[in-house]
Order: C-alpha cells, then sequence, then structure tokens
C-alpha cells in the first residue's frame, strides 16, 4: 500500500468545523426538544440503553453487508435475529427495548413477523383458550410464526382470496387447500425459510345448509368469506414443511434482501376445528352452523394496527434521510455565489445555502414534525379505540379504519419520495453505498405497496367521507354523528355549498389557524363534490377514482397540518427559541403543501389568489429563518451513527474521510485484480490463465 | 438448482380468465398497425438488426440473465466483465460495427466494466487529440490494447470543474508534467471503468506553468502495468465500494503523487504547451466541442424515451392482466376487473405511454437540428469561430442555432431523464406489490438509470444554463436585436401580444395547446428578467425561478416536437388513419396533463383561464383516457422490446405472467436450498450445516 495516501490532508474548511460552525449558529436546546419529541414514551432511555450493547457485538457491523450475495445476506440476518433474542433474555429487555435493538440494526429481520403481525393476530383474534395455549409458546420462541394472507393473484382485495378452508363434518376438520396456482400465498415474510407456524387467511367454506348432500363429495359448500386459521406448517424437529404443504422464498426483491417472503400451496392439507382463530366467529363443531362477528369489520383491526405503526414509523425513516442531507449539504460546498465580488470567487459556497436545495431539504424536514405529531395522535386514536372493542363498542372502528388507510398512504409516500428527494440533493455521492440512503431507500420502498396498495386505498377514506356528508345534509340524522369528521362537515360544508362562497374568509399568510381552517374547507369542498357526483349525479366509481384519490389525500393533509397546530398551541414543555422554530417549521409545511396544489384551494375559495401569488416569497422567508437552526433541529432527532450507516450524515462531519476509508479499507472488490484484456477469457488474474475462472463461472449460471 | 416442485403443484393453473387470453382479447380490441408503427419509431432495417444480435446473444450461456438479482457484488462484476469480454469477442467474429455492439448491450441491459472506456475514453482521445496522438493512443484504445477511463470528478468536487485540486505541473528541466493530489478531496471518485479494469485514463487536471494555474486540462496517464495489471509506484487506485445501482460497473477512486508524464499525453488540439517557449498556446476553439456535448444530451433525451417505454411496457401489459376488486357499480358475482380499467391507474401509466412517445419524437428532432447545424458549420469560415471564446455563454444568444441548440439540449436532458428516472418508479408502483419483486424487472432498471439525473450535468445545476442563456436572448429581443431562432420567436411573439392578451383555445385547437407553452415560457423569462434587471434581485435568489423557467422550455420544446411530428406528412403518410388518431390523442394527452399539472403558472401567465383548466382536469383529460385505453398494450408493442432484454415475468409479451413468477421463485432461487434452524438458542444457521456457530464475512 503506497504510503503517501495516509499523510493526505483534507482541503480547507474541514467537515467538523463547518458542522460546529453550523451548530453555533442556533440558540435550540437540542435535549430540550429531543426530550420533547421522543422523551416522554421512554424511547430515548431505550435507545441509549442498548445501542452499547449492539455496538459491542461484531456479528451487527454493517461495513460489508452491501457486497454479499442474498443468500449469504440472508444467513447474515437469521444469525442476528438469533443472538437479538439470546441477548434481550441475557439483559432482561422489554418487548419495546428488543424492538429498539431491532430498528438499531436495521436488517428486515426474518422474525419480523412473528414479532409483529402472528403474534398480534392471535392476541386479537384468539379465544381466550386459544391465547392461553398459544400466546407463552409464541413468547418463548417455541415456535415460530408468520402471516399469510395475500396470494399470487390477490392483494389488497381480501374478498377476492381463493385459498380454501373447507369444513369436513365427518372427521370436524377444515381441508385448507390451493385449487389454482394463482392461489399460492405469495409475500408472507418470515414464512420461506424461517416460520414452523403461520396464520392462514383462508375462504371459510361451509356445506349449505339448505342442500346438504348424502356425502362429502354431493355436498355443497358456501364461502363465508376469508377468516384465520393458526396453522403448523413445517416440522419441528426437520424443519421440512409437512407432507401436502408446499413452501418457498419468492426469491430477490428490490429491498428487504435479509427477508423470507414466502409462496405456500396447500393440497387438501387438513387441520383440527381449533385452528379458526374464534374470538369473533366460530363453526359450531356439531352442527357446522357458522356465528358471525357482531361487527363484519372487525377483523380489520390487525391491518388497522399494522397502518398506525406503519405511520408512526414513517417520522423516524424520514428524519433518517434528512439528518444525513441536512449534515452533507451544510459540508459540501459547490460553485462561488454569482454575485460575490470578483476578488472572492474562489469561496464556495455551501449547497444548503441554494434556495434549490432548500427547496426541497427544508420542507422535508418540516414533514418529519408533521409525521410525528399525527403519529402519536394515531397511537392514541388506536389504544383508545382497542378499549372500546374489547368493551364490545364497535362504534370508533369505520372511523379509525378509514382515517388509517388514508393516513397510511399519504404518510408512507411522503416518507419513501422524501428518502429519495434527500437522495438526489447529495448530488453524485448519494448514488453511493456511503450515503447511508441505499438500503434504507430500498427496504422502506415496499411500504408504498404493503398493508394496502397507497392509491387502492385511499377509496376506503374517500368512501367514509361521502357518507358522512350524506348524514351532515340530512336534517333528520343530525346529531347522529360525532366524530371529527362530522364536526369538521358541520361548520364548513354551509359555507362550501353557500352561493356566495366567491370570497375568501382565510388570513393564509399571517393567522396560523386559518391555515388549519383553509384546509379542512379545502377538505370539505373535495368531499362535497365527490358526494355530487357520485350520489346526486350517480356518476360511476371507477370514473371518479382520480378524484377520490385527491379527496383522500386532501382530508388527510388536513389532519396532518391540525395535528401539527394542535400540538403547538398545547405544548407546555418547550422554551421560546425551539417553538418559534417549530411554528414556522408548521408554516413552512402547511404553505409548501397547500402550494402544490394550490389550484384547488383557490377553485373552492380556501385561498384567494393574491394570497397564492405571495406564497413562494413567504416559503423563501420561512426557509431562511429556519436556514440557521437546520443542523441543530436534526440533532434533535438523535439518530446514532451506527444507524445512520452514513459517510455523508455523521454527526461529526468527518464526510471524505470516512467515504475514502469505506472505499479504501472495507471494500473486498479491491482485494481482485482483474484481467482487462477481452481476448483473455481469464477474469481474476492468476486465477484462471487457461479460461477455468470463465468455466466456474459459467458453471454457476 | 432446488428440486422441482412436486406434480401436485405442477398441474395448478392460475384461475381463469389466464393472462395470455387477457392480451389477446386486449389486442383483439384495437386495430393499430403495431408493425408499421415500430418501423415508424425505429426503422425496418434497425429491428431486423436486433432480432439478429439478439438471436447471437441468446445462444451465449454467459447471457444468462437467472443469476443476475442473486449474486454478491464481487461475483456480479466478474460475470460482467465476463460478458464485456465476450461482447468484444462476439463482435470479431460477426464484425459488428460500434453500433451494433451498442445494440447488444442495450439487449444485455447492464453495464459493463469496459462502459467507461468504449464511450467517454474513446471520445476524449478522438476529440481532443493531435494527429500523433491518435496515433500513440487512439488506434491503440480502439483495439482495446489499452484500456482507459475518464476521469474528471473528485471526491469534493464534482458539477463544478474549475473547482477540481488535481495539478499538472510543467517541469521544463525534463519537459514532462507532473501529476499531483494534494488533498484526499482530490482524490477522483466515480470514474467508471477505473476501479479494476483500466490502464489508462485520460485525466482532468489544473495545469500550472511556472506558477501560473491555466485551469483544467485533459492528460493521458498510464495508472497499471500492461503485464500485471498492478497500479504503477506512485498511483493509487481503486473501486469506490458498492452503490444504490449500477453495480456492475467499477467505478474507482485515484490518487497520485508526484506522477512524471511525458510531454506529449497532455490531448493538445485546443490547448498545449510549447516545448521551446514554456508557452501556454491555443491552437483552435473548443467552440465544436459543445457540439459533442449537445450531441451527448440529445442522445439522453432520445433514450429515455426507450428507458421509460420498458417500464411502460411492462406495467402496461401487468395491469392488463392483473385484475382486483369488482367494479363497484357491477352485478354481485361478476369478475373482478382488470386494474387497467381503473381510471387511478390509467392516470399514472396513460401519460407516462404519451410522454414515451413524446420524448423519442422530441430527441429525434433534435438530432435532425444538431445535424443539419453541424453541416451549416463546416461551411461556415473558420475565421469566424476563431473570435470567439470557450465557454457557450460567449457564443451569440439570439443569433446562432448552435448557442440555442446547446442551451435547450441542457434543460430537456434535465426534463428529459427526471421524466424517465421518475416515470420507472410511477411504473413499478403501479404493478402493486409484485413491482417491488426484482422479477418485475422495474427495480434494477430505475436503479440503474438514476445515475443519469445527475451525470452530464446534475438536472438542477443545467437549469441555470438555460435561464442564463433565456435571460439573455430577451434582452436581445428587447434591444430589437433578436434574430430567426424559435426561442426569440417566442420571445417576440409575446411581446407583440402581450397588451391584446391570449385566449387560446386549447380545448378546440391542437396548435394553441403548443402556443399556451410558448406564451407561458416567454412570460416567465420576461417576469424573470424583471427581476433580475429592473428589482436587481441576487442570481442565488432567483435559482428556483430558474429551474421552473427552464422546465418550462422544455415542455413546451417536447409538446412542439411530439406536436410537430403528430402532424408530419412523414407520419401522416405512412400511418392508416385510425393510428394517427390515436398518436394525435397521445399528444393532447400528454400535452394537456402537463398543463393541468402546472395549471397555476398557465392562468398566472393569463395562457389559459381557470375555466378552460376545470374542463382540462374534469373532462379532457378523462375524455382522452377512455380514447387511448383500449390501444394500450399495441400501442407499446410496437415498441417491439423483446421478452429476453425485459426480463420480466409481469411484461412477458404473452401475458402469461404467474406461471413465470412461480417458476422463478420456485426453481431458480438460491436461497430456497438453504434449510433453517429458526430457534435462538441453537446458534447454527442452518440445519444441514451440522454444528458450528455462524460466521459472516464481517
Amino acid at each position: 500500500m503506497p504510503d503517501f495516501i495516509d499523510s493526505l490532508t483534507l482541503a480547507e474548511p474541514s467537515g467538523p468545523s463547518l458542522l460546529a460552525a453550523e451548530r453555533a449558529r442556533s440558540n435550540i436546546s437540542i435535549n430540550e426538544l429531543a426530550n420533547h419529541l421522543l422523551g416522554h414514551d421512554g424511547f430515548l432511555q431505550r435507545q441509549s440503553k442498548v445501542l452499547p450493547i449492539i455496538l459491542s457485538e461484531p456479528l451487527f457491523k454493517k461495513s460489508t453487508q452491501a457486497n454479499i450475495s442474498r443468500p449469504e445476506r440472508f444467513k447474515l440476518a437469521l444469525a442476528r435475529g438469533k443472538l437479538l433474542r439470546r441477548l434481550a433474555d441475557k439483559h432482561g429487555w422489554t418487548h419495546a427495548e428488543h424492538e429498539m435493538a431491532e430498528y438499531l440494526v436495521d436488517d428486515v429481520s426474518p422474525y419480523m413477523l412473528h414479532m409483529g403481525m402472528f403474534v398480534t393476530t392471535i392476541r386479537e383474534q384468539g379465544s381466550d383458550e386459544q391465547r392461553a395455549q398459544w400466546l407463552p409458546k409464541i413468547e418463548k420462541w417455541e415456535i415460530i410464526g408468520a402471516y399469510a394472507q395475500t396470494e399470487l393473484g390477490h392483494g389488497s382485495n381480501v374478498r377476492g382470496l381463493e385459498c380454501q378452508a373447507r369444513w369436513d363434518a365427518t372427521t370436524r376438520e377444515f381441508v385448507l387447500h390451493s385449487p389454482t396456482l394463482t392461489a399460492s400465498k405469495w409475500w408472507n415474510g418470515t414464512l420461506g425459510r424461517t416460520a414452523n407456524f403461520a396464520v392462514v387467511v383462508a375462504q371459510l367454506m361451509l356445506p349449505d345448509p339448505k342442500a346438504k348432500g348424502q356425502n362429502e363429495k354431493e355436498t355443497k359448500y358456501v364461502s363465508y368469506g376469508p377468516h384465520p386459521f393458526l396453522v403448523q406448517v413445517r416440522d419441528l424437529k426437520t424443519h421440512q414443511p409437512l407432507e401436502g404443504i408446499v413452501i418457498g422464498d419468492i426469491g430477490p426483491k428490490y429491498g428487504y434482501p435479509s427477508m423470507d417472503n414466502a409462496y405456500m400451496l396447500f393440497d387438501s392439507f387438513r387441520i383440527p376445528h381449533s385452528a379458526l382463530l374464534s374470538r369473533y366467529s366460530s363453526v359450531d363443531p356439531e352442527t357446522g352452523l357458522y356465528s358471525k362477528p357482531a361487527q363484519p369489520t372487525v377483523v380489520y383491526g390487525t391491518l388497522t394496527y399494522m397502518r398506525s405503526k406503519i405511520i408512526q414509523h414513517a417520522r423516524l425513516v424520514l428524519a433518517r434521510a434528512v439528518t444525513i442531507a441536512v449534515r452533507y449539504t451544510a459540508i459540501r460546498r459547490q460553485f462561488a455565489d454569482r454575485d460575490s465580488p470578483p476578488d472572492d470567487k474562489s469561496t464556495e459556497l455551501p449547497v444548503l445555502d441554494y434556495p434549490t436545495v432548500q427547496i426541497r431539504i427544508l420542507p422535508l424536514l418540516a414533514t418529519t414534525f408533521a409525521l410525528h405529531y399525527t403519529g402519536l395522535a394515531m397511537q392514541n386514536i388506536y389504544n383508545n379505540t382497542r378499549k372500546e372493542i374489547e368493551s364490545g363498542d364497535f362504534g370508533s372502528l369505520a372511523y379509525m379504519h378509514s382515517m388509517s388507510s388514508g393516513l397510511k398512504s399519504l404518510c408512507t409516500t411522503l416518507a419513501a419520495d422524501g428518502i429519495e428527494t434527500c437522495r438526489r440533493a447529495l448530488g453524485g455521492h448519494g448514488y453511493g453505498g456511503g450515503s447511508g440512503l441505499v438500503q434504507l431507500n430500498t427496504d422502506y420502498l415496499s411500504k408504498v405497496t404493503v398493508e394496502g396498495d397507497n392509491w387502492m386505498i385511499t377509496q376506503q377514506t374517500a368512501a367514509y367521507l361521502i357518507k358522512k356528508v350524506a348524514i351532515a345534509l340530512n336534517p333528520a340524522a343530525k346529531g347522529s354523528g360525532s366524530d371529527e369528521i362530522d364536526l369538521q362537515f358541520r361548520t364548513y360544508l354551509p359555507r362550501v355549498q353557500a352561493e356566495d362562497n366567491t370570497v375568501c374568509e382565510y388570513d393564509i399568510l399571517r393567522n396560523d389557524w386559518d391555515l388549519v381552517r383553509a384546509f379542512q374547507h379545502r377538505a370539505t369542498a373535495l368531499a362535497y363534490d365527490a358526494y355530487q357526483d357520485r350520489v346526486v349525479r350517480k356518476k360511476g366509481w371507477t370514473s371518479l377514482m382520480v378524484n377520490l384519490h385527491k379527496l383522500s389525500r386532501a382530508q388527510s393533509q388536513c389532519v396532518l397540518v391540525t395535528q401539527f397546530y394542535l400540538a403547538l398551541t398545547s405544548n407546555t414543555d418547550l422554551s421560546k427559541p425551539a417553538t418559534d422554530v417549530l411554528w414556522d417549521l408548521y408554516r413552512l409545511f402547511a404553505l409548501f403543501t397547500l402550494e402544490a396544489d394550490r389550484y384547488e384551494f383557490f377553485a373552492c375559495n380556501a385561498a384567494s389568489k393574491p394570497d397564492l401569488d405571495a406564497i413562494p416569497e413567504r416559503i423563501n422567508d420561512l426557509m431562511s429563518r429556519i436556514r440557521p437552526h437546520a443542523v441543530r433541529l436534526v440533532d434533535a432527532w438523535q439518530i446514532p451513527d451506527y444507524l445512520l450507516d452514513s459517510a455523508l450524515g455523521r454527526s461529526d462531519g468527518r464526510v471524505y474521510e470516512d467515504l475514502f476509508n469505506r472505499a479504501h479499507r472495507l471494500n473486498p472488490l479491491n482485494k481482485i485484480t482483474v484481467n482487462p484484456n477481452y481476448w483473455d477469457d481469464e477474469i481474476v488474474k492468476g486465477e484462471g490463465g487457461g479460461g477455468e475462472d470463465m468455466k466456474s463461472i459459467l458453471a454457476k449460471l | 438448482m432446488s428440486n422441482p416442485p412436486p406434480a401436485w403443484v405442477q398441474a395448478l393453473k392460475p384461475a381463469s380468465p389466464q393472462g395470455t387470453q387477457l392480451l389477446t382479447q386486449e389486442r383483439a380490441q384495437s386495430n393499430i398497425d403495431v408493425d408499421t408503427l415500430g418501423n415508424l419509431l425505429h426503422t425496418k432495417e434497425a429491428l431486423q438488426k436486433q432480432d439478429e444480435i439478439l438471436n447471437v446473444l441468446k445462444g451465449e450461456k454467459v447471457f444468462d440473465k437467472s443469476r443476475n438479482h442473486v449474486l454478491g457484488r464481487t461475483e456480479k462484476i466478474q460475470l460482467a466483465l465476463a460478458r464485456g469480454k465476450r461482447l468484444q469477442q462476439l463482435k470479431k467474429v460477426h464484425n459488428w460495427t460500434d453500433e451494433e455492439v451498442y445494440v447488444a448491450n442495450e439487449l444485455v441491459a447492464e453495464p459493463t466494466p469496459y462502459g467507461l472506456h468504449a464511450s467517454m475514453f474513446l471520445v476524449t482521445l478522438r476529440e481532443q487529440g493531435t494527429p500523433e496522438q491518435h496515433k500513440l493512443f487512439f488506434e491503440r484504445a480502439r483495439n482495446y490494447e489499452i484500456i482507459g477511463c475518464y476521469a474528471q470528478t473528485e471526491l469534493g468536487h464534482g458539477s463544478n470543474v474549475r473547482g477540481l485540486e488535481t495539478t499538472a505541473t510543467w517541469d521544463p528541466s525534463d519537459q514532462t508534467f507532473v501529476i499531483h493530489s494534494p488533498s484526499l478531496t482530490a482524490s477522483k471518485w466515480w470514474i467508471g471503468s477505473l476501479g479494476r479494469t483500466a490502464n489508462h485514463a485520460v485525466v482532468m487536471a489544473q495545469l500550472y506553468i511556472g506558477g501560473k494555474n491555466y485551469g483544467p486540462h485533459p492528460f493521458v496517464v498510464q495508472i497499471r502495468d500492461m503485464e500485471t495489471h498492478q497500479p504503477l509506484e506512485n498511483v493509487y487506485v481503486g473501486d469506490i465500494g458498492p452503490k444504490f445501482g449500477y453495480n456492475t460497473m467499477d467505478n474507482g477512486f485515484l490518487l497520485f503523487n508526484k506522477l512524471k508524464i511525458p510531454h506529449v499525453n497532455m490531448l493538445a488540439r485546443f490547448a498545449q504547451v510549447d516545448k521551446k517557449t514554456n508557452k501556454y498556446l491555443r491552437p483552435a476553439s473548443p467552440s465544436l466541442m459543445y457540439g459533442t456535448m449537445t450531441w451527448v444530451r440529445s442522445n439522453i433525451v432520445l433514450q429515455a424515451g426507450g428507458v421509460l417505454a420498458r417500464g411502460v411496457t411492462i406495467a402496461v401489459r401487468y395491469c392488463a392482466v392483473r385484475r382486483q376488486f369488482q367494479d363497484r357499480d357491477a352485478k354481485a358475482g361478476t369478475e373482478e376487473n382488470q386494474v387497467l380499467n381503473y381510471k387511478m391507474v390509467q392516470i399514472r401509466l396513460l401519460p407516462l405511454l404519451a410522454a414515451m412517445y413524446a420524448l423519442h419524437f422530441t430527441g429525434r428532432g433534435m438530432m435532425r437540428l444538431y445535424q443539419e447545424n453541424q453541416e451549416r458549420m463546416k461551411a461556415a469560415s473558420q475565421a469566424d469561430q476563431e473570435k470567439r471564446g470557450a465557454g457557450p455563454e460567449q457564443l451569440r444568444a439570439g443569433s446562432d442555432l448552435l448557442a440555442d441548440l446547446h442551451a435547450t439540449s441542457c434543460g430537456l436532458k434535465a426534463l428529459a431523464s427526471t421524466t424517465a428516472g421518475e416515470g420507472l418508479e410511477v411504473c413499478r408502483r403501479a404493478c402493486g406489490g409484485h413491482g417491488y419483486s426484482n422479477y418485475s424487472g422495474i427495480g434494477p432498471w430505475y436503479s440503474d438509470y438514476l445515475p443519469t439525473l445527475t451525470w452530464e450535468g446534475d438536472n438542477y445545476m443545467l437549469t441555470q444554463q438555460v435561464a442564463r442563456y433565456l435571460l439573455k436572448s430577451a434582452r436581445a429581443v428587447l434591444a430589437g436585436k433578436g434574430t430567426a431562432n424559435d426561442t426569440s420567436r417566442i420571445l417576440q411573439a409575446y411581446l407583440a401580444r402581450r397588451d391584446k392578451g391570449a385566449s387560446f383555445d386549447i380545448l378546440g385547437d391542437d396548435a394553441d395547446i403548443v402556443a399556451a407553452f410558448a406564451w407561458r415560457t416567454a412570460h416567465l423569462t420576461f417576469e424573470t428578467l424583471k427581476y433580475r434587471d429592473v428589482e436587481k434581485r441576487s442570481w442565488n435568489s432567483l435559482l428556483v425561478n430558474f429551474w421552473r423557467l427552464s422546465t418550462a422550455l422544455s415542455q413546451y420544446l417536447v409538446v412542439k416536437n411530439f406536436y410537430e411530428a403528430v402532424t408530419s406528412p412523414e407520419l401522416t403518410s405512412t400511418l392508416d388513419k385510425d393510428t394517427a388518431h390515436i398518436l394525435r390523442a397521445l399528444f393532447r394527452l400528454y400535452a394537456l396533463h402537463t398543463l393541468e399539472r402546472e395549471a397555476s403558472e398557465f392562468f398566472s401567465s393569463a395562457a389559459v383561464t381557470v375555466r378552460q383548466i376545470g374542463l382540462t382536469q374534469t373532462s379532457e383529460v378523462m375524455k382522452l383516457l377512455d380514447e387511448i385505453r383500449p390501444h394500450a398494450v399495441r400501442l407499446v408493442d410496437a415498441w417491439k422490446i423483446p421478452d429476453w432484454q425485459l426480463d420480466s415475468a409481469l411484461g412477458r409479451s404473452d401475458g402469461d405472467v404467474y406461471p413465470d413468477l412461480f417458476k422463478r421463485a420456485s426453481t431458480q432461487n438460491p436461497v430456497n436450498e438453504l434449510v433453517f434452524d429458526p430457534y435462538p438458542w441453537n446458534e447454527n444457521v442452518l440445519k444441514n450445516l451440522g454444528g458450528g456457530a455462524f460466521k459472516a464475512k464481517l
């Protein structure tokens, strides 16, 4: 290794001095803001408890994982998942602490579905007896479970599933069967190689009581819709699939290399009566008769739970991307200012001073906070609703489900697109493995189609809103609804409908509450238009889909703006400097969002043309006020360097040393020397003079 | 490979209707003449050539794509080098031209480690070398006797070439240049083909003579031994590590410790150091070089159409096969609806279908203008060329076709590559969950394409050049000096009608749509000029306006080129009436959908009324979606992208989606050879390995 490398220095000014200067420009207390964001539910305490343990284990080093093949990457992830569980036992971690460790290691763990959907489904949909039988085994990891719902030909439409569970009255068993290839379970995480149990969602088929045949073959079956069954799928000793079941991993994906998403098929596979998770619906083993749940939508409870988790996760994901982007663009300098004096053309500007960079990153910085406050609100709603459901009150379920759909769609789209926007704002280095945004990007992109495709599920929110408009417009039904949506519609529908709705009442540039009102007004106006189109003019549902999507987005944006506003007005723990900047972030988020859809606001008089024309100036002004605080604001998210795994986003600013170290010392490709001449079949010098290595490459294809 | 699935699995069929049936129905409901349209797009000869080359490649084991997504980086790049070698060997065997090798590479559809040798290294030697240097370097490079790369960007320096730190200091005592990296950030970085493959590099370095800096210049530097392939002394070189995509390319770093190279290694066509006087000389004007850059960018625009076409082909075919949910308004028991019938799928895919045609015709139009201009420049007097300075700004704005082409190619490159890159991701998401699988054929293609958004000029940075040119042209027009190029024309037309208003009939007259885009561009130009010249706002504070201005101009150019193509006699005389009519509908969809998304700029500039925008949004665009929908599959078929190139289970031309997905997962997936031990208390990861803890190569 030539010795001149080690003596090289960096061109001045260095990254550390630039970040120190950035931090000196702002008087926000990082700790105070961090506690405000992540202190209340113990997040920061968990992080500082678990992180040192993770750092001390060599298995969790991330330095070469981007180079290895998929099978190797997957084995690594399983080894890590095992070690994490052993560490959890050793250190007596709570469930939340174990989750924290998974979050820091940042693999999509092969055990993820076992710890998430599997156990949650048993807990929420298992009878008391089933809970008592299975939950202890699950918690001890004596059985490892997955959740098998989607199929090769069927995604978001649960009713379209083909996998069948037929009741055999003679043996009192269910017969699981995949009648076609498209009935194959598909995409189910943890199932491909890891799990030995699964919750299988299948069409419950019961004999038609009106047309009972003499034997099973003549019996006519009726489907009672999709239901969850707890099924053992692999042998507990040999780990081979049981007879009559075929399972495997579905192959390489855009991201998620460490997860074994599965396919699974059943060939008339028999399972006992007790396999049907029967908290809400059940089959009488004597008569084969079905008793249905009090509320049909209750089976969507788990899905709603997953969505609320996804929404809460979105803020931290986006915060990671924004942390990297803000720190690196504060360090990276390019081109001198064109208007600088001729004798000072040599000083290049930090790119974060460019409005073309600010307009991409600072609104996303504001978005992290918007997502945070809405995530907290969703969590509260979910917890309250769960309590009500447990006590038999299903009143809020529809509200929660419909809001969770629209918010899941909007929040994950904001985060996924935000990561990519940040990555591109980093210039060329954003494309490199040292950016820390490659795995984050490819892993997170699954979120825009998982647990309900982001475009499809907005129909649920829109349908709910249209129903609510009908209720609000019907005087006889007045007082019948009392959720947030009912209140909003009662306030704004009269204004939207009024003949003289031609003057805008909201001062969006100067009044923070008026911003909320403008968003509520516009969402209500879109809901009213959709109601007119669908209910009054009877237009086809399919033809309205684009508008319905816009409606769901408008209502979800309205929730984000409202929750941001409410959180700031009720905040008591922040001192003035931080509060002032948060208000600016609120304004930036709201105005930036509004500007992108300015035509919609203008068309319903939620904003006036002079105000709309003035927004770009106002946004510039807000960005220049936020700019000095940018580094401290991202510091407040307290994302450890280990989790960032980014040369560009390091908290100490040693960007270029780290990039070089990764290329120079941590890159296995530099250990091979190639033969570049095309007429030689030899690929690696010294390994294949006679073309042996070409032969071995071909043999693997 | 994995054991074949049991008989009962092999006997399973997808639920009816089959994908093949659905695509057959799709093709039956449209009378678009796929072959004639295909020939119009690519020419009959090119399509025949593509078939011939495809047959050669399919017969070669090394191009088998089934393991592309499962290899580790080190294995992957070795396979890519093996493929690169085989392509060159086949070139010899079949006597392929460079153009034909390019087609072969497109079909293989991944970068090879020879990529930058074959493009930038050869181009730079050819364009910037003297006849003597052509003999010394270019001839050998063309025969792959030396393998090179183009080393410009550095660890700390990207788009701003003037900021490069690497130095080349002229030493008169022994008549050599000393190449040196003064700091770590001076390390060359991102250089394709450099990391493991090249033994030479064209190095851009700051030229110093007698202590004075003459700016960045190109030098040919040998970096590795021709026998051992080890780096030469005082050269430190390697690969920069795994990336978002492009992992079959060895992007490299490179540092020099006072390495001496001979005088002849400075590429001397446009600048040289006189050996006797030690003086800096400029024997020719580099303005022709801007022609090369313009050509490269026009090519990116043309290719962007084809890049996007791959994603759209896959998404349109799969969305015609995939069915989900019954129509809410249909009778109970009706089959699930094809997702391509959903408006929310159409609104994402069909404008992209229109965009791929728009970009293709725009790229074609640019190339034609470029060639016309090259002819004219050759005819023009050389004396006129000599007087000009180096930069494109020095070309006379408003009067010079090259200046116009150069500026517009910057903006179009930014718009076209962003449209294609982001469009691919839209296509991937439109495929729902299966789009996330690498068997979709979109994800890796997208991540390999993404660097195009930053190379040949970062898309945001480029827009400044466009704005600078527009402001210059506007000043010239205001001073009465504008001349006969298109940019001057639209600015003059705007000034002439500014006080009378526009009132374009965008819903009734297609030519008016083009005029509305021109109007909006001119309006934004004069508005920005007012900020800069009258209100004296700083350059930096206007960057967002510049970006908008560049986008507006580029969208105008795409709309104009597309309109000219669909109304051209070449097209209308070749295609039957129905096909020509649908292409016209695609033009309207592209233009009106763009107009609707940028609605506020159109009504602020009074190019159209709010009422017209409302009608466009709620009625006209929806009508166009309905009109184009039945032809969608045939419109992608006409691009003639072979299945082998697509390498997509979802986008197969026969629609047999689900059996293909299942086959790839169950029989081409090495993960299924692993049997796990799932229990955390057992340290071993695999059942069949017996004892022994997992040892990762960390």
